[in-house]
């Protein structure tokens, strides 16, 4: 579950000067409101790749979101997320004119560098018509690349010295981002290789973002992941630039209707553990039956085969918080899934990951033990809204 | 000195036209003293006015040193005020800004006839000797009223005007300017018309004439004699 | 105790001249105040709604060779990781022919917080984004567009002309200036037809430390902004609304004085039939609140009316020293109306307070009434000499704090020693009076009239000192702005002359200097060039006489060339050792020039030596002179061009082309243009810039003359009040002499010579004052408040306009009074006498 697009929506709201808006958006940041006239995330559509990598316009909301636990050379831990939103501003059907300027698509696009107590935020915004490949921000899928301005997640394989033939330059990327801030700048130079398969959530890719299966919408999103990159490279933090290695977990999800509008914020969590598993959970806060929180997660095996986790083979429990930027946060959490024989305390080892970006959250890497013996089983991130 | 020849005198008012005066003839020979009675609102004031040159009568005339008031101008008969004429009012009328010595003075050196010695003697006549750089209001009521009659003879007038002179002073105080205004007339040689109400300022006078509504007559039908 | 309040107010009732004059002092003090002050806050809101538009405050990029810059050139840039943000601007013709500017912006690149945030106040950025789009647009705007406010929200105009079609829905928001529509980038290229075309590329100030190849950046210090010059204009509408508010205050406590006074025996009653003294004060408190209410109110609206009045010109003058537009409508804040009415009623408070004390301290029995008007009159002007006496001592130990201070700071203390300046004059003017009447009394002894006319005089005195105190008070204002105004017109005129010195002024690209000033070198056309150059410098030393010092100040470095057009029209303040040898100097290359702000600043002198960083280490040079900068806030450092070419390695920046006498310009600016592909604006004629910008001082001027002499008028009005209130009484004094023989055109002509005579009197004790006030303003207030003195100028001229002016408010003011003396029939002035 990804909170950017979130921020897109809220973007619109909060462009004014923060006169509140009559009426309040249903669900976190208006994730909830009903989108009749989008394509619309349903169980029994088929991913398609490369094709589906790109954007997906007809949609409403769209992501690409990586996160990396990394470490240096001396073996100091240190994360990284980047991620580009879409956001449709009309339906397919009121698409404008392609006259100059004239757009259809917003983007947004956040980077953060963390090491220690240090977080350092940047984010961008673009617009472009669908109609346009070249604009300021931009997915496409053959080549692989998703930018925006000069930050970019592109495939380094070339399509046509692919001997497989298959096309998929998916699976080996280059990213780049770099912003200048008064501590000396920051960004990241970094080789992407995939060292497993994409993995689809959910039922075949259809992951269900609320418990009630009544009536003929249910709010949910189309939703993979490629959570096997071994990254190399360099890392910028206050103009120091240090060689870097460890794992990522890109994101792909796109949907129309995200929310319940009941729903008020989530947990998510990503983690990498030690035994080649990889665990997605997140918590829908307020979606769930009665009232109470939606919970679903993957439960990824080491050659990559999913099983999907349902509401009820899942635990999440905020143990403590911490302030952060004026707020309680649960940064401490024990993680439970009876059917891996999984219980996991997950904990944040630096609090400060507020993202203090147009709509803020948090998001930051955590570590993962075991609940009774306090050993080390993973690294990870978490993310989390609505606070 | 003093001649009023079947003089008419109204005033507008909200109710029509008011006669003041109603043919009135007069006359009055140089040093001669004249008193003039009558009620209030018979029309004493204004006869005094109409001598003083300050009004001018609607038909009739009135006759200073010979000339009539009429016939002169507004500048004309401010001057004929000046040169002829000495004024003493109920009032004392005198100049604030001005000292005792310069209040005596003012009349006599407008009309530029100022002679040093009278204005002594009539300081030391006055009683106010001592006072001369005082200010009017540092006076006494009839302190000032005696000011003010030493101002209006200080030109030597061949014609004095007194309203009620001591209409404003207690009765001792006025039995005492009265007869110091009576030496002092016959001293400079003045003639005078004095306005009273009351018969007993009146008695020393050369003569009385009673005024009642706007036409003249002897207090008891018959002249008073001269001296 | 309403009846008792009832009795005090039934004064006015058979004294409605007072009330008038009472409601005429606030009312004049209050509308001025409150005038000027919504022109302020008028321009000023104008002022921050055109910094929180896009087109001030942010560095723009344009290309070198004037083409229009295109979307693809911002992708590029974009890609290239530049934060540069594109904008379309246009202007439209509406139907009642108001020239509109459109803005068309990216919101999604746009930079600063305050960029978008405060031109869209409301609504979704959705809206903003996509079709219909919207038109944001200031309400102030609405009346161009045949709008009102009611039916704006939403609405479609139809634009009428050239340009057919419909704007986006229009969404109200007030933080835009005038007449400017802003609107998504989209929907003004479709408005405009601009295409692909931008009009530029704007990033945030410093953003870029260089321009991108091909491209010239214009950094947003550098575009023009006279704010101190409109800083100090508004410093002038301020200290001119203060002392109109003064002057009318000054009446205000004449009116109270004397409605006071002629109810003294009315308050004895009141007390001895049983009204406590407190209540007494407290009721006329009361009638005090009662008057200043009414009179405040009438005052703010015609202070807004007035100010209506004013502000197209102000708007204008504003408009084109700022380039940014004021609106031409008042948009008042609430606490506008409060702050005016909180002004009034304070001054009033403060004029009353001494009629309450009075007031609180009348005796029952009436003992006061035994004074002599004399006693306490002199008691009165001994109380005015030692408060004239204080207050000038408080000036004197300002003064004495301000000369030891640093230049350039204590701006309040200097307000405070131009207070104390004027407050003590006014203080003693009525005893200097009071003593001159008497030394004239003495004189003219032997002319019995005269005598009269001057003790006469002395008596009016209390009556008159307050009128004469606001008369002086408000010649010197008028003469000591029109000294500074004048002195400022020239200064500004000079300094002109000094900056704008060649006829054109040509600014080639780095990469072409060098080639256009050979190429021009050689054409007949052109009689001198004068090359100049720019560099940053850190001031790293100072050497002077009293030791060194380290300020570590970034200075600007200028080059100028010491040619023979520049040399005898460029002021210098301070010399070394005379003009000559300063340029001998700074044209050897051996002494730097500083300007005054730096001068001031860190305190130098001719003889000093600087050290200053450059690319080769360190420099050192000797300040040969200080020279005037007006409008600068910047430290500066003059250098000969090709000296700080040389050792600061300095960038060009212009060249001053003066032309050779009778020859073609136009084949010149052909030319030039033809040879090296200059852009439209590089290439300025001076004359036109020196032309409008005298224009506009101009208007500047007129509007603070206009001020001055409305002043003037509130203190003629002063006059006329104090007159006016004590005319029957004059009447009664000057019947006396009437019946003792004194013609009434006699007595009428000495009533006028005698106030024209005192105000000529107080017209020359405003000489000095004014000029005192004017190198005040000029040599205290505007160093502190700007870091440069303006040089003094006396004007014969206007001292002989004050002192006219003097007379000929005195006469204007006793002249109505007179006409009614002259025009009582003489039973009328009888009648008077036997009255009260």
């Amino acid at each position: 579950m990804r909170p950017g697009f979130v921020v897109t929506l809220l973007l619109l709201t909060l462009a004014g000067c923060g006169e509140p808006t009559p009426d309040e958006p249903a669900g976190f940041a208006g994730l909830g409101e009903a989108a009749d006239d989008f394509a619309q995330a349903a169980k029994g559509i088929e991913l398609r790749f490369p094709e589906d990598h790109a954007a997906h316009p007809d949609y409403r909301i769209e992501w690409w979101y990586l996160t990396a636990n990394l470490t240096d050379a001396r073996g100091e831990p240190l994360g990284l997320q980047w991620t580009l939103f879409r956001q449709a501003l009309t339906p397919p059907g009121q698409r404008p004119e392609p006259t100059p300027w004239a757009a259809d698509q917003l983007w947004m696009a956040h980077m953060a560098v963390s090491r220690g107590d240090t977080h350092r935020v940047a984010e961008r915004f673009a617009r472009s018509h669908s109609s346009d490949q070249e604009g300021q921000a931009g997915a496409i899928a053959e080549p692989f690349r998703a930018w925006i301005d000069d930050w970019q997640l592109a495939s380094h394989i070339e399509t046509s010295g692919d001997p497989s033939g298959d096309g998929d330059t998916f699976a080996g990327l280059e990213l780049k981002a770099h912003q200048d801030d008064e501590h000396g700048g920051f960004g990241y130079d970094l080789t992407l290789t995939a060292e497993g398969p994409l993995v689809l959530h959910g039922d075949a890719g259809f992951s269900q973002k609320s418990a009630d299966g009544e009536g003929s919408m249910i709010s949910g999103s189309m939703y993979y992941s490629q959570p096997f990159w071994r990254i190399e490279g360099e890392v910028t933090l206050d103009g120091e630039t240090r060689a870097v290695s460890g794992r990522g977990w890109l994101d792909r999800e796109w949907s129309s209707q995200l929310l319940d509008e009941r729903q008020q914020g989530w947990d998510w969590f990503s983690l990498h553990l030690a035994s080649g598993h990889k665990l997605m959970a997140f918590q829908l806060r307020g979606g769930g039956k009665e009232g109470g929180d939606y919970r679903s997660g993957t439960w990824i095996s080491p050659a990559g085969e999913p099983t999907a986790l349902a509401p009820d083979e899942l635990a999440m429990t905020p143990l403590d918080t911490r302030r952060v930027a004026g707020r309680e946060v649960p940064t401490h959490w024990r993680l439970e899934v009876p059917h891996a024989g999984l219980e996991l305390i997950v904990e944040a080892p630096h609090a400060e990951r507020w993202m203090d970006t147009r709509v803020p959250y948090w998001e930051g890497e955590v570590v993962a033990r075991d609940a009774d013996s306090g050993e080390r089983r993973g690294v990870g991130y978490l993310e989390m809204t609505g606070y | 000195m003093l001649e009023f020849r079947q003089v008419h005198k109204a005033y507008a008012t909200p109710q029509g036209p008011l006669a003041v005066l109603t043919a009135v003839d007069l006359e009055l020979r140089p040093g001669e003293s004249l008193a003039l009675m009558g009620e209030s609102g018979s029309g004493k004031s204004t006869l005094l006015h109409l001598a003083a040159g300050l009004d001018l009568p609607d038909s009739g005339e009135v006759l200073v040193d010979g000339r009539s008031i009429s016939t002169l101008d507004e500048p004309a008969r401010a001057r004929l005020r000046r040169d002829t004429l000495g004024l003493v009012f109920q009032q004392f009328h005198l100049v604030p800004s001005l000292s005792v010595l310069d209040n005596l003075r003012l009349q006599a050196r407008l009309a530029g006839c100022e002679r040093p010695e009278w204005s002594t003697h009539l300081i030391e006549r006055l009683g106010l000797a001592g006072m001369e750089r005082r200010y009017p209001e540092q006076l006494s009521g009839g302190q000032q009223q005696r000011l003010a009659i030493g101002r209006a003879l200080a030109p030597r007038p061949a014609l004095l005007l007194a309203d009620e002179p001591t209409g404003n002073l207690d009765e001792t105080t006025a039995g005492e300017v009265l007869s110091l205004l009576l030496d002092l007339v016959r001293e400079a040689g003045s003639a005078m018309l004095m306005v009273t109400h009351s018969a007993q300022v009146a008695a020393p006078l050369d003569r009385c004439l009673h005024l009642t509504h706007g036409r003249l007559g002897s207090p008891s039908g018959q002249a008073v004699s001269h001296r | 105790m309403l009846i008792a309040l009832a009795t005090l107010l039934s004064h006015y009732k058979r004294h409605p001249g007072q009330l008038a004059m009472l409601l005429l002092g606030l009312w004049v003090a209050g509308a001025l105040w409150s005038g000027v002050q919504a022109i302020n806050a008028s321009a000023r809101d104008s002022y921050a709604r055109a910094e929180a538009l896009f087109t001030t405050g942010l560095d723009r990029l344009e290309r070198r060779d004037g083409e229009p810059l295109t979307r693809e050139d911002f992708l590029r840039l974009r890609r290239a990781g530049l934060p540069v943000s594109p904008l379309i601007e246009g202007s439209l013709d509406v139907s009642d022919g108001t020239e509109l500017r459109v803005i068309g912006i990216d919101p999604l690149t746009l930079p600063g917080d305050s960029a978008f945030a405060a031109a869209s106040s409301q609504g979704e950025l959705t809206g903003f984004l996509t079709s219909p789009w919207q038109t944001r647009v200031a309400p102030d705007t609405l009346p161009a567009l045949g709008l009102s406010a009611r039916e704006a929200g939403g609405a479609e105009p139809r634009l009428g002309g050239l340009a057919e079609g419909r704007l986006p829905p229009l969404v109200l928001s007030p933080t835009l200036p005038p007449d400017t529509l802003v609107m998504d980038i989209a929907a003004a290229a479709a408005l405009l037809d601009s295409g692909e075309r931008l009009s530029r590329l704007v990033t945030a100030p410093g953003a870029l430390e260089r321009p991108p190849e091909g491209l010239v950046l214009t950094r947003a210090a550098t575009l023009v902004s006279p704010g101190q010059l409109t800083e100090s204009f508004h410093l002038n509408l301020s200290a001119m609304a203060l002392l109109a508010l003064v002057v009318g205050l000054f009446i205000v406590q004449a009116a109270l004085g004397l409605a006071l006074e002629q109810r003294l025996g009315m308050l004895r009653t009141l007390r001895a039939l049983g009204v406590s003294g407190r209540g007494l004060v407290g009721l006329l408190a009361l009638e005090l609140l009662l008057l200043g209410v009414a009179g405040a109110v009438a005052g703010i609206i015609s202070g807004v009316w007035l100010a209506r009045m004013l502000l197209p010109d102000v708007a204008a003058t504003l408009g084109s020293l700022y380039g940014a537009e004021v609106a031409v409508t008042l948009n008042l804040p609430w606490h506008y109306w409060l702050g005016g009415l909180g002004v009034t009623l304070g001054g009033l408070l403060l004029a009353g307070s001494g009629v309450l004390w009075r007031a609180a301290r009348l005796s029952v029995l009436g003992l006061g009434q035994a004074q002599a008007w004399r006693t306490g009159f002199y008691r009165q002007l001994r109380g005015m000499g030692l408060a004239g006496g204080g207050v000038s001592a408080v000036g004197l130990i300002l003064w004495a704090w301000l000369s030891r201070q640093p230049a350039g700071e204590g701006l309040l203390p200097g307000f405070g020693l131009i207070a104390a300046l004027l407050l003590a004059s006014a203080l003693l003017l009525p005893p200097l009076i009071a003593l001159v009447l008497a030394g004239l009394g003495r004189l003219v002894r032997h002319r019995p009239l005269a005598q009269w006319a001057l003790a006469d005089l002395q008596l009016q005195l209390p009556r008159l000192a307050l009128a004469m105190m606001a008369l002086l008070i408000a010649l010197s204002a008028n003469l000591g702005v029109s000294s500074m105004v004048g002195g400022f017109r020239l200064t500004f005129l000079d300094w002109l002359d000094q900056r704008l010195m060649a006829d054109y002024y040509l600014r080639p690209a780095p990469e072409q200097f060098d080639e256009v000033q050979t190429w021009l070198a050689e054409r007949p056309e052109v009689g001198e060039l004068l090359p100049t150059r720019h560099a940053e410098a850190t001031l790293l030393g100072i050497v002077s006489s009293e030791g060194s010092r380290s300020p570590q100040l970034p200075v600007g470095l200028y080059g100028i060339t010491p040619g023979e057009s520049l040399m005898p029209n460029w002021p210098l303040l301070a010399t070394q050792a005379g003009r000559d040898a300063a340029w001998q100097a700074f044209a050897a290359g051996e002494a730097a020039f500083v300007n005054e702000q730096l001068a001031i600043d860190q305190r130098l002198e001719p003889g000093n030596r600087l050290t200053l960083t450059s690319p080769s280490g360190q420099e050192t040079l000797t300040v040969a002179a200080v020279y005037p900068d007006y409008g600068n806030t910047r430290g500066e450092v003059l250098l000969a061009t090709p000296q700080l070419a040389q050792r600061f390695a300095a960038t060009p920046s212009s060249i001053g082309i003066v032309l050779a006498a009778n020859v073609d310009e136009a084949a010149l600016r052909d030319a030039l243009r033809q040879r090296f592909e200059l852009g439209s604006d590089a290439l300025v004629d001076q004359r036109e810039v020196k032309r409008v910008s005298v224009e506009i001082f101009e208007r500047t001027f007129t509007i603070t003359r206009a001020l001055s002499a409305l002043t003037l008028a509130v203190a003629a009005l002063a006059l006329l009040a104090s007159l006016l209130a004590q005319a029957r009484e004059r009447r009664r004094q000057l019947a006396p002499l009437w019946a003792l023989g004194v013609p009434r055109a006699r007595l009428v002509t000495v009533q006028l010579v005698q106030l024209a005579g005192m105000a000529l009197g107080v017209g020359v004790l405003a000489v000095p004052l004014g000029s005192l006030l004017a190198l005040g303003l000029v040599a205290v207030i505007n160093v502190a408040a700007f870091g440069w003195r303006l040089p003094l100028h006396v004007f014969p001229g206007d001292i002989a306009l004050t002192l006219a002016t003097a007379g000929a408010v005195a006469l204007l003011a006793a002249a109505l009074p007179a006409t009614r003396l002259w025009r009582t029939p003489p039973r009328a002035l009888l009648a008077e006498e036997g009255d009260t």
